[in-house]
């Protein structure tokens, strides 16, 4: 699933690191999530919703011919 | 992983112990077998272990892969173990005893995860 994580993290200055010790998971889990190769769970979703102090919709993006 | 090689531990320790049982004392009847069941349990014990992991670990992501991988494990433990069982059959291909499926499948799994993990990046 496609995501503005990246840019969300770079608007923060915040590395995968930082992100990963902010939301408690391990760095690979950050970058499986980022690079769209793995979609989170729901309770992880919003709880990165909560901490870019955002909804979920704006960070990740439903793909297919519904998203145009 | 500390509950993981206490298992092992203990493992290597009773398997020692009944090959020396059974070379030295030839045990008969229900002590023969429960005896011969001795270095099953830590084994069995390593399967509770890896539960208790999958349920403690709360980066799903790395529950994702240990999962994935132990699919794997499970899937080439058992292809081999019909690969062999024919083989066995048909063209009396030497017998591998069952406890090795517990380290094919570990086998599995260790090279498994790697892949698995490298899939996601």
């Amino acid at each position: 699933m496609n995501n503005r994580l990246k840019v969300l993290r770079a608007e923060r200055n915040w590395s995968q690191a930082d992100l990963a010790q902010k939301l408690e998971v391990s760095r690979q889990s950050v970058n499986a999530i980022e690079t769209g190769k793995f979609d989170p769970s729901l309770p992880l979703a919003f709880r990165l919703a909560k901490l870019f102090g955002t909804t979920i919709e704006a960070i990740f993006l439903e793909e297919g011919p519904e998203s145009g | 992983m500390f509950r993981f090689f206490s298992a092992m531990a203990v493992y290597v320790v009773l398997i020692f112990l009944s090959t020396w049982i059974f070379r030295h004392q030839h045990p008969g009847g229900a002590i023969a077998y429960t005896i011969a069941v001795l270095p099953a349990i830590p084994l069995l014990a390593v399967l509770v272990v890896v539960g208790l992991y999958l349920i403690e670990q709360t980066d799903e992501f790395e529950k994702t892969v240990t999962i994935q991988s132990m699919l794997w494990g499970i899937g080439g433990t058992l292809a081999l173990s019909t690969v062999l069982g024919f083989l066995e059959l048909y063209v009396s291909i030497p017998h591998l005893p069952r406890y090795f499926d517990f380290a094919i499948f570990w086998f599995v799994v260790g090279i498994a995860t790697p892949i698995v993990r490298l899939r996601y990046r």
